[in-house]
């Protein structure tokens, strides 16, 4: 019963954080300098992970598609499969998994360290509200930053699958290419970009919220780093699914 | 003025702070004594409203603090400015930002006038030559220094509220430092000092709280102090006899 109620609670703290949060966008008074900071190391320090991992997720799906495609004589559907899993559902959810391996577990490693050093009560002490100074410039870096790499890391992916298909499957490139193109369509983008959205808002407030309860030293730091990273991709995971449910439905697609 | 009333606290099962009264006014020069871990720290972060207390009432300025939401809460911290015991500088920000926090967050000072402020604080704790240095650079007693003249920048306090600003420092430093709480009240601001070094409490305030076992054992002047028959204080007070200060 006691459990049941530090769970309810904990939800409670959690929603308040993550509504205040976002809120705390509009409110003054405006942490930018803190928010430009978050996002050089969330945005351009994650470039490069991005980049390598959207690469090698596009080769391998590429070249698992020409092999059991060219088995069934399909091979020219290779660039529509491809781009279809990359921009609907594999970009934005492989995006957002490193984004928590390497963003979100900073977040709550760093947010937890300034708690058990006392620099969260000075802040309060200070007059500042904490949630204002930490949380939302990390929400606001990541619902910008998120979604940019996801663009970037769908394009690398699509370029890694185009590789394989062009010169090791020896299949047109003017082909693949079009038929990326053709899928391109509204329906898809739209679906391929609210995800980001969403995944950054989730992994942003999770880690902070993780981060700021850490009690009780290194070992305090260790749990709550760990929970923040577990929690966001099941976040992450199951959200993709009630995600594409709901937007297949919204956008009229038939399953 | 701070009112304490009937107040107790407790971390999970342990009772800490038990059926506290007490009431001090802003202007007091006010020390509190007493062992480690007996609830000093957790007293200072009552008052300011960083935990609730789990019965009684918290009263400063005739305002019941106890069921305020952290917004309102902002306004009674303004009040004070306290310096945490451990420090707490901010350890992302150089020592030039840590003491320029609060002026870069409540005024709009120019970059050269914030430059000239916060040399001069760090001038009065001793600690110019570290302006530039990242807080892990510091020693224990630097950084607790630095950590003095961060608050010192925060905007008009009413009260000062130090934990253990002394310990841990050379009796150069600790001494220099009693002196600058000293001057700081001389404007008329109070402090509340809590330490465990009588020596340097009997320095700084005309006031004395001695907490044991979470209850104020002790709440009188110097003299009353110094002749007291409570076992606990003689033991605090044996400390003056062998440095030859009993007297002065
Ligand atoms: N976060 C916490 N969780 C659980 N117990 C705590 C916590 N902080 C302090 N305590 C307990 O509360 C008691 C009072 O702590 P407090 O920090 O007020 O002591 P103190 O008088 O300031 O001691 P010191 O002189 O060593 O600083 C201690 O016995 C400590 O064990
Ligand atoms: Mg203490």
């Amino acid at each position: 019963m006691r459990r049941l109620k530090e769970i309810i609670s904990d939800l409670q703290d959690f929603y308040m954080l993550s509504v205040r949060g976002l809120l705390s966008i509009f409110k003054r008074p405006f942490y930018f300098k803190d928010a430009i900071e978050q996002m050089d190391y969330a945005g351009a320090g994650s470039f490069f992970i991005i980049f390598i991992v959207s690469l090698f997720v596009g080769m391998a799906l590429s070249l698992q598609l020409s092999a059991e495609l060219s088995r069934l004589g399909l091979k020219i559907y290779t660039g529509k499969v491809v781009g279809i899993s990359v921009i609907r559902e594999l970009g934005p959810v492989v995006a957002a998994l490193v984004f928590t391996g390497r963003v979100g577990a900073g977040m709550a490693s760093e947010l937890g360290l300034m708690v058990l050093g006392h620099q969260v009560d000075t802040l309060r002490v200070f007059g500042v509200d904490p949630i204002k100074k930490l949380v939302t410039p990390r929400i606001v870096s990541s619902i910008i930053m998120l979604p940019a790499l996801t663009i970037i890391g769908d394009a690398v992916s699509l370029f890694g699958g185009y590789y394989i298909a062009v010169f090791v499957s020896n299949q047109s490139g003017t082909l693949y290419w079009s038929s990326i193109r053709e899928e391109l369509i509204f329906e898809n983008v739209f679906s391929g970009a609210v995800k980001p959205f969403v995944f950054g808002y989730l992994i942003a407030c999770i880690c902070c919220y993780m981060g700021l309860s850490t009690k009780g030293g290194a070992t305090g730091l260790r749990q709550s780093t760990t929970k923040a990273v577990v929690t966001s991709i099941i976040m992450i995971i199951i959200s993709d699914f009630i995600l594409t449910r709901i937007l297949l439905y919204v956008l009229g697609f038939p399953v | 003025m701070i009112v304490f009333d009937k107040v107790c606290f407790s971390y999970g099962e342990r009772q800490i702070i038990k059926d506290l009264n007490f009431s001090i006014n802003f202007d007091e020069r006010v020390a509190i004594l007493g062992g480690s871990g007996e609830g000093k720290t957790t007293i200072l972060k009552l008052i300011i409203g960083l935990i609730k207390p789990d019965s009684g009432k918290i009263i400063i300025d005739g305002e019941d603090i106890t069921n305020k939401t952290e917004d309102h809460l902002r306004e009674v911290r303004m009040k004070f400015s306290l310096v945490f015991q451990e420090g707490a500088l901010f350890d992302s920000l150089n020592v030039k930002e840590n003491v320029a926090f609060c002026l870069r967050e409540y005024t709009k000072m120019p970059e050269d006038e914030i430059d000239r402020k916060v040399r001069e604080l760090l001038r009065i704790v001793g600690v110019e030559h570290a302006m530039e240095f990242m807080p892990e650079q510091l020693s224990g007693g630097m950084h607790r220094r630095v950590s003095i003249a961060r608050s010192l920048a925060a905007c008009e306090p009413r009260m000062f509220l130090y934990d253990e600003p002394t310990s841990g420092l050379d009796p150069v430093n600790a001494d220099n430092i009693c002196k600058l709480i000293t001057d700081l009240s001389k404007s008329g601001k109070g402090f509340i000092v809590v330490t465990h070094k009588v020596v340097d409490a009997l320095k700084v305030a005309n006031r004395f709280m001695f907490l044991k076992d979470g209850e104020l054992v002790f709440d009188g002047d110097r003299e009353k102090l110094l002749h007291s028959d409570i076992p606990d204080i003689q033991v605090f007070i044996s400390e003056l006899n062998y440095a030859g200060v009993k007297d002065v």
